[in-house]
Order: structure tokens, then C-alpha cells, then sequence
């Protein structure tokens, strides 16, 4: 038993060593040909060590574009991967996934409707309303045709998150007179395009105060394995959990999409994967898909910026190329759970 | 000291009454069957004496204590309950499902169960599971699983152990192998309430028995006094001859259809 807490405990501090050196190496990374000491070279200098060896525009590049950038992307896919694992947890359903059912696109919706009555402050919180929103609309659509099964959830998912991605586009073409097409990608598909360090902030503000205090939890989602009965048994308080946790996942997606838009996948792929490595035990799960998921959405959205340099990718599509034949693999490995 | 003391327990679900006014008792340390035909209501009856599902009225008492009325993690810390047919879709490894066992006597956040690895062990061996504690549950067949859920009831380190069903799934020398567990635990003072099917069983190792038919009690009390051929033929319309073992000494319940 120590032997596989001490396997967990090295493979979390090598992902955590690999986040930081992705996160180190993606923002030399870019368009705009800077090599990797000047771009060192200028966040020091804003944390007040040395000079910028870089004009204004590249300072800025680096400083106000790229390094948030990265760190949204970080905290992002933490976080829905931290969201994904806990609704699986709960949901007792291997498909769950904030995208898949629907809490991504109803906190697009909400996000898209502060913004466009300006009222951008509120962005966070009407997020978190649009996606708990989505969940509710689902859990109650999927209940309303019989016994709850994994499938029904997301045929109930996809059916809320048509419906909201629809008004949302339909919001902002009514509202927009620019590029709406592009806004209304940004919006359905994800992109950090728009991270900068407002986003942060409030990303890393979502991480501490509903991420940890998940992560914290990983002993009571065990009890959940064998149901709600068996969880009772063991003394866990299952209403009360069960409420909490998906409030608190409602409220991690709201904010990661308030700053990202609907990026798909990332809560499926990453827990799935770490399950396949270290078991199932949501201890050391919840923690290492966090991880994780920082990395892959850093890489993800490194090659949504690069790739077709000069134009840009929306990085929900990297994350879908990835996402949709993992779910489908899923479906196909899991048949009973039609 | 008193075991189990229930009184007025009644249970509706849906608007059908499952369990009606049920009054009864388990001796401290003792092992004692719940038996009745299918559909009397006792896994229902079991997990409220387990006080995991709260009846809509009466009480339940356990060491003159009101099991309703512990906290969670404090009643998860005194009665334990083994059910039916337990199944999950997570990949966790057998020694996992044990170690859930532990989860009343552990903070949410310390290590702060230093026994908890003896204990899990211990478990595992006197369910005679001790190899399979790195195998995938799912992997297991219905009767191990059952018997790695012994393990984790077990586990919990429980006063009062509720079990339900226990031997279904398990061949005839697994299914002596649990209910010579169970005397024994018993005899160390854990109070036992098991629902068996198997009325022979029963007869051969409860030493009390209570019956239950249609969510009432209809006879409770020492199982050789209590398992009559009157009462099995009332309750389940077929004669029965009781008999003695002659290698034993115990009783053997012969069955026969009315006629």
C-alpha cells in the first residue's frame, strides 16, 4: 500500500515539474520570434530583476499576451479536468464531463449575456448561474425519462447545451457589428485568445476556492463507488456531498468558461487517462488529472496559436480532435451502459 | 447489556406499507436470523435497523442507545451493514473496497488512522481473501465480491453487523465458512442480524430467529423453539419434518410440498 502512495506521490511531483517546465517553454513559443532568454529576461524584469532587453511591442508580447495566456490555459484545464473527474465520481457515469452535459454552453450563454448588457463584472458569477443552470436542466430532463442512466444523461446534456449554445449565437449576432462569426467560435468552441491577466485572476481565484477544497475531498467520492446506499453506510452525508460537490464543479466551470469560452473534452480525456495509470482511488486522482490537465491544455492551446500561424485555431477544436474519439471509445468499451 | 431493541418501525415507500409496526430484538452477541418468503420486507427492515435509511416512525435502540440519533460517521463507527448484490463501475482494487471500511474512522483530511492497514488486513483474512487484495473488484465472481463486502463491513470495526442476504452467490463450504464467521464474531460480542433464505442454515446456526411475512413480525424468539413445522408451513404453505443430524446433533429441516 505505501509502495503505490509513494508511486503516486513521485508521479505527482514529476507532473508537477512538467507543468512548469510546459508552462516555462510554451511561452517562448509564438508568432513573434523571440528567443527563449529575452523572453525570460522581460518577466523578470517585471518582477522587478533587471531590464527588458525587448522594445515596448515585444515587452508587451510577452508580458500582456503570451505569459497570462499560458497561465489561463493552465488554470483552465485544471480545473475542468478537476470538474470532469468529480462529475463522473457522482454521477456514478464514466461519460460525465462539464462539455457533454451541458454546463459549458449555459455558462457561455451566461457569460455572453452579462457581457453584451454590460455589465462585465458580473461575468464569473453569471457564468457559474449558466452552467448550475445547464446541470439542473439536465439532470432533470435525463430523470424525466426513467431510470438515470449514463447514456440518457448525455443524450439530455446534448440536448440543453444545442439549446444554449443556439441563444447564445443567436445573442450575439443580433448584438455584435463586428467579426460576430469569430466572437460566436470563441464562445461555442473555446479559445484563450482573449486570456489576459484579468483572466487570470480569476481563473486561479476559482482554483482555490472551489479546486483545492474538491481535491480535498477525494475519500468521501470513494464511498460513492458502490452507490448511495453503500455511502451511507460508511457515514458520508450523500445529499449534502452529493449538492456540494456539483455546485462546486458548476462554479469551476462557470469561471473557467467565463474566461475560455466551451472547451470540450478536457474533463473526459484527462481523468480517464490518470484512472488507466494510477487506479481509481480519487485521492491521488483528483490531484494528478488536475496536473494534467494544465499540461494538456498549455500544449493544446500552444498548437491552436501556432500551427496555422499567422491565424488561430479556437482551441476547443485541438481539445475535440483529441476529445471526440476518446468518447466514442468509451461509448464503444461501455456498451452496457446504454 | 441489550443488543438491538426496535420498536414500532414503520417503513412506506410510495405510499405502500413495506414494514408495519415491526417490534424486535437481537440479543447482545448473538447471531440472529431474519427469515421470511420473498418480499416480507426485510431488506427494507435491515437497513433501517442498520439506521442507514430513517423509518418514517418507531425506534431503534443498540446498547440502549438511539442508533437514529448518533451522527453519521459515529453510527457508520457502530453498525455496519453488509447487502446485496454490490457492484460499482470504478476500477478499484480489491484492498481499496476494504480500505472504504476505514472511512468512519478517519478525518477528511489527516492520516490519522494509524491501524488502518493491520485492520484491512485482518479483514481480508478472515474472509479468506487475503490473495485477492490486488485484484480489480470487478473482476470478482458474485460470491467473492460478496465476501470482500464482508471484509469491508468488517473493516468498519462494527458492534452491530447487519447482513443481508450473505450467502447468496456462495458454494455450499463458502457459505459455512461466512456463518462460522459470523458465530464467531458473535461469540466475540459483535451482535449479528443476518437475513437468510435458507432456513436450514438458519436452523443450523441462529441462535435466534425472527420472522418476518408481509412487513409484520410473526414469530421471534430461540430458533429451535421458534422454527416449528407449524409456524414454516403458515408462513411458507409447505410441511416440514424437523429432524436431528445424527453426526451433529443439530437440526435438518426436511421440506415437502401441501398435500
Amino acid at each position: 500500500m505505501r509502495s503505490s502512495l509513494t508511486r503516486a506521490v513521485v508521479l505527482g511531483v514529476g507532473l508537477g515539474v512538467a507543468l512548469v517546465a510546459s508552462i516555462v517553454v510554451a511561452v517562448t513559443i509564438g508568432p513573434a520570434d523571440i528567443q527563449f532568454g529575452e523572453v525570460w529576461a522581460t518577466i523578470g524584469s517585471h518582477l522587478g530583476l533587471g531590464d527588458s532587453p525587448l522594445s515596448v511591442l515585444r515587452d508587451g508580447i510577452v508580458w500582456e499576451l503570451r505569459l497570462p495566456r499560458v497561465l489561463t490555459a493552465a488554470a483552465v484545464g485544471a480545473g475542468l479536468a478537476i470538474s470532469g473527474a468529480v462529475m463522473q465520481a457522482i454521477t456514478r457515469n464514466p461519460l460525465a464531463d462539464p462539455y457533454l452535459l451541458g454546463l459549458s454552453s449555459g455558462a457561455s450563454l451566461g457569460a455572453v449575456a452579462v457581457l453584451l448588457l454590460g455589465a462585465a463584472v458580473l461575468l464569473p458569477f453569471a457564468a457559474f448561474m449558466g452552467s448550475l443552470l445547464a446541470l439542473a436542466l439536465t439532470l432533470i430532463l435525463a430523470s424525466s425519462l426513467g431510470v438515470i442512466t449514463p447514456t440518457r444523461t448525455v443524450l439530455a446534456g446534448l440536448a440543453v447545451s444545442s439549446l444554449a449554445s443556439a441563444i447564445t449565437s443567436l445573442v450575439i449576432f443580433w448584438t455584435v457589428t463586428g467579426d460576430s462569426y469569430r466572437e460566436i467560435l470563441g464562445w461555442l468552441l473555446g479559445s484563450l485568445a482573449g486570456a489576459r491577466w484579468q483572466a487570470v485572476a480569476i481563473t486561479f481565484a476559482a482554483i482555490l476556492i472551489a479546486g483545492i477544497p474538491i481535491m480535498l475531498t477525494g475519500r468521501l467520492l470513494d464511498a460513492f463507488a458502490f452507490g448511495d446506499v453503500s455511502a451511507a453506510s460508511l457515514g458520508v452525508n450523500v445529499s449534502a456531498t452529493r449538492w456540494g460537490l456539483l455546485v462546486a464543479s458548476a462554479l469551476l466551470t462557470g469561471a473557467m468558461v467565463s474566461v475560455s469560452g466551451a472547451i470540450g473534452f478536457v474533463g473526459l480525456i484527462l481523468p480517464h487517462a490518470v484512472r488507466l495509470v494510477v487506479g481509481a482511488g480519487h485521492r491521488v486522482l483528483l490531484p494528478l488529472a488536475a496536473l494534467s490537465g494544465a499540461i494538456f491544455l498549455v500544449w493544446a492551446d500552444t498548437a491552436a496559436r501556432t500551427v496555422f500561424d499567422p491565424r488561430e485555431l479556437p482551441v476547443g477544436i485541438v481539445t475535440a480532435l483529441i476529445g471526440a474519439p476518446v468518447f466514442a471509445f468509451l461509448l464503444a468499451r461501455k456498451r452496457q451502459l446504454t | 447489556m441489550t443488543g438491538l431493541d426496535a420498536s414500532r418501525v414503520t417503513i412506506s415507500v410510495g405510499g405502500s406499507v413495506l414494514v408495519d409496526e415491526v417490534d424486535c430484538s437481537v440479543p447482545h452477541g448473538s447471531l440472529t436470523a431474519l427469515v421470511g418468503p420473498n418480499g416480507a420486507g426485510k431488506s427494507t427492515l435491515l437497513r433501517s435497523l442498520a439506521a442507514i435509511v430513517r423509518p418514517d416512525s418507531g425506534s431503534v435502540l443498540f446498547e440502549d442507545e438511539n442508533l437514529l440519533g448518533l451522527s453519521r460517521r459515529e453510527r457508520a463507527r457502530t453498525a455496519a451493514i453488509v447487502e446485496q448484490d454490490a457492484s460499482t463501475e470504478v476500477a478499484l482494487t480489491v484492498r481499496a473496497v476494504v480500505e472504504l471500511g476505514r472511512l468512519p474512522h478517519q478525518s477528511l483530511w489527516r492520516d490519522d488512522d494509524a491501524d488502518a492497514g493491520a485492520i484491512v488486513t485482518a479483514a481480508l483474512d478472515a474472509v479468506g481473501m487475503a490473495d485477492f487484495e490486488t485484484r480489480n473488484f470487478s473482476t470478482l465472481s458474485g460470491g467473492e465480491r460478496q465476501r470482500i463486502m464482508l471484509a469491508r463491513a468488517l473493516a468498519q470495526q462494527p458492534r452491530l453487523l447487519v447482513l443481508d442476504e450473505p450467502t447468496n452467490h456462495l458454494d455450499i463450504g463458502a457459505q459455512l465458512d461466512v456463518l462460522g464467521l459470523l458465530q464467531r464474531l458473535a461469540g466475540q460480542g459483535v451482535t449479528v442480524l443476518a437475513a437468510l433464505h435458507d432456513l436450514g442454515l438458519a436452523a443450523t446456526y441462529a441462535d435466534h430467529v425472527i420472522v418476518l411475512r408481509a412487513g409484520r413480525v410473526v414469530a421471534a424468539g430461540p430458533t429451535a423453539s421458534t422454527l416449528t413445522p407449524a409456524l414454516i408451513r403458515d408462513v411458507y404453505s409447505v410441511d416440514a419434518n424437523i429432524l436431528t443430524n445424527p453426526a451433529t446433533g443439530r437440526p435438518i429441516i426436511a421440506f415437502s410440498a401441501l398435500g
